[in-house]
């Protein structure tokens, strides 16, 4: 549930913040905004459901989840670095800022926030034991992320764009790392369990 | 009266509220009649007429706020302190070629740009479609070909002129870009100066329209401080607008006798309606900013809350829009 949460509160203030960070360079018309970042956050977000869906079907969900967590974490760390050169290529490519700000968009924020979205559908199957309590379980973890992402929608909006854009998305970074990184801690530590326990424990695999 | 009648009175009264409440979502005491009312995508525009005075509003939390105001039987007639005062930057410049102007509203600075200096070319850049059309038919704006305009975002056209080879560059740059009370951030910045420079030609003149009373106009000046080496500051007397006019170290730095004197040349020379004495006034050398202020930065510019916290700057005579 916690991961639901930084997952939605993450989504929207990237959100935000990426069309904070686009501004200098593409300017503020109505296409780079509702155009391009809206759209190409609903687009990856889908992306992500669809891979959430298809790697919660393993075996290895979770250590799945815990690489994707850690991968936007990582990609989020590196992005204060590569704004500038993604943004002035994409310039010197000779596209204009409308088509400009969809590239820029797709380039920068596609990849973290479809790694993002694949926490719902895992979250969903974790939390299902019947299959009679799916729709309850989407519900809840539905209601969860999308409350968090309100507030992540907010508080970046109110607060957080007082600060240094780039420190505060280096600093999300860091914090998927650490979850991501508890996430494929608390696999390695079931997998030991499950090693010390005997081979029988072997076929069932454990839920957070 | 028979019983039949008396419903009629009741009816007459009913009409006449009515009427009197619809027509009065219609008139704005400050401004006059609305006559015309869009929202486009960046703003609801709204134009205002009493008489021959027709009045331009965005939708602002301040309801004096005014983009632009125009005396159509008199339209050279500055109706706002700070038209006039956007000519402050002739006294540095007294001879451009090429004005950039970023902002149109009801057009009112390129004309009088043009008004006086018929052979200057003016480059217009508003973001807004929606705008263009209200200024030709209700502020008797004209674009001709001296006077384009370009739909686009300011800092997104400046970027583009940047990559043109060779870089066209401008004697005069205007910044009078709001959204509604607002500057968008992007056009504030460091980074964003630095660009503005790129396209100011030697001894041009940047000037800035803005306001003076609150934190953000010492973020401003301290980031035109940091990107040009001559800034200097014209503050309104009538209204909180500021001019801040910035160039390269070729640009002389003004005492009160040089804005004087070259003020009342300018006013031999072209006649204004207004009096270019009184602008040159207006020039504050005590101005500097709180040494708090930080530098706005692309990463880092909090326009926002900046704007809305006010310090005891205030003008001097009676607030007028």
């Amino acid at each position: 549930m916690l991961v639901a949460c930084v997952a939605g509160w993450m989504i929207m203030e990237l959100e935000i913040l990426g069309a904070r960070v686009l501004a200098p360079y593409f300017g503020s018309a109505i296409y780079v905004v509702m155009g391009s970042v809206i759209g190409v956050f609903l687009l990856s977000m889908s992306g992500g459901y669809m891979l959430g869906g298809l790697l919660s079907a393993g075996c290895h969900s979770e250590l799945a989840l815990g690489f994707c967590l850690t991968g936007a974490g990582a990609w989020l760390c590196a992005m204060p670095l590569i704004i500038r050169p993604v943004c002035e290529g994409i310039w010197d490519a000779g596209f204009d800022d409308k088509w400009g700000s969809l590239i820029a968009t797709l380039a920068l924020f596609a990849v973290p926030t479809m790694l993002l979205g694949t926490v719902s559908p895992t979250a969903v199957r974790w939390l299902t034991r019947q299959a009679s309590q799916s729709g309850r379980s989407a519900g809840l973890v539905l209601a969860v992320s999308t409350v968090a992402s309100f507030a992540g929608c907010v508080v970046t909006a109110f607060c957080l764009v007082l600060l240094s854009v780039r420190r505060t998305i280096a600093v999300s970074g860091v914090v998927l790392l650490a979850v991501g990184g508890a996430v494929l801690i608390h696999v390695w530590l079931s997998a030991r369990r499950r090693r010390s326990a005997g081979p029988s424990e072997e076929l069932n695999p454990r839920s957070p | 009266m028979s019983r039949r009648m008396c419903w009629l009175p009741a009816v007459l009264c009913l009409a006449t509220i009515t009427g009197i409440a619809a027509a009065g979502d219609q008139f704005d005491r400050n401004f006059g009649w609305l006559v015309y009312s869009k929202d486009s995508l960046y703003h609801r525009i709204s134009v205002y007429q009493y008489g021959s005075l027709v009045t331009l509003r965005f939708a602002t939390r301040d309801p004096l706020l005014v983009q632009s105001q125009v005396d159509t039987a008199d339209p050279s007639r500055h109706m706002t302190e700070y038209t006039a005062m956007a000519f402050s930057g002739l006294l540095y410049q007294p001879e451009p070629r090429k004005a950039l102007v970023l902002g149109l509203g009801g057009g009112v600075i390129p004309r009088e740009l043009r008004r006086y200096y018929p052979e200057l070319h003016v480059d217009v850049v508003e973001i807004d479609p929606d705008i263009p059309p209200v200024a030709e038919q209700y502020f008797g704006f004209r674009a001709d070909e001296k006077l384009v305009v370009h739909i686009a975002d300011g800092r997104v056209f400046i970027r583009q002129q940047l990559r043109q080879d060779p870089v066209p560059k401008y004697d005069l740059i205007v910044l009078d870009a709001f959204a509604g009370d607002y500057i968008p951030f992007h056009l504030m910045t460091r980074e964003f100066l630095q660009e503005v420079q790129g396209v100011l030609a030697p001894g041009g003149v940047v000037v800035a329209n803005v306001f003076y009373n609150n934190r953000l106009f010492d973020a401003e000046l301290k980031s035109f401080m940091d990107v040009f080496p001559r800034c200097q500051a014209y503050l309104g007397v009538l209204s909180t607008n500021a001019m801040i006019v910035a160039g390269g170290s070729e640009v002389p730095a003004l005492t009160a006798e040089d804005a004087a004197a070259r003020a009342e040349a300018l006013q031999v020379a072209h006649g204004f309606t207004f009096d270019m004495r009184a602008v040159a006034a207006r020039l504050r050398l005590d101005v500097a900013p709180d040494p708090r202020a930080q530098v706005l930065t692309d990463d880092q510019a909090p326009v926002n809350s900046l704007r809305w916290q006010e310090t005891e700057r205030q003008p001097a005579g009676d607030r007028r829009p």
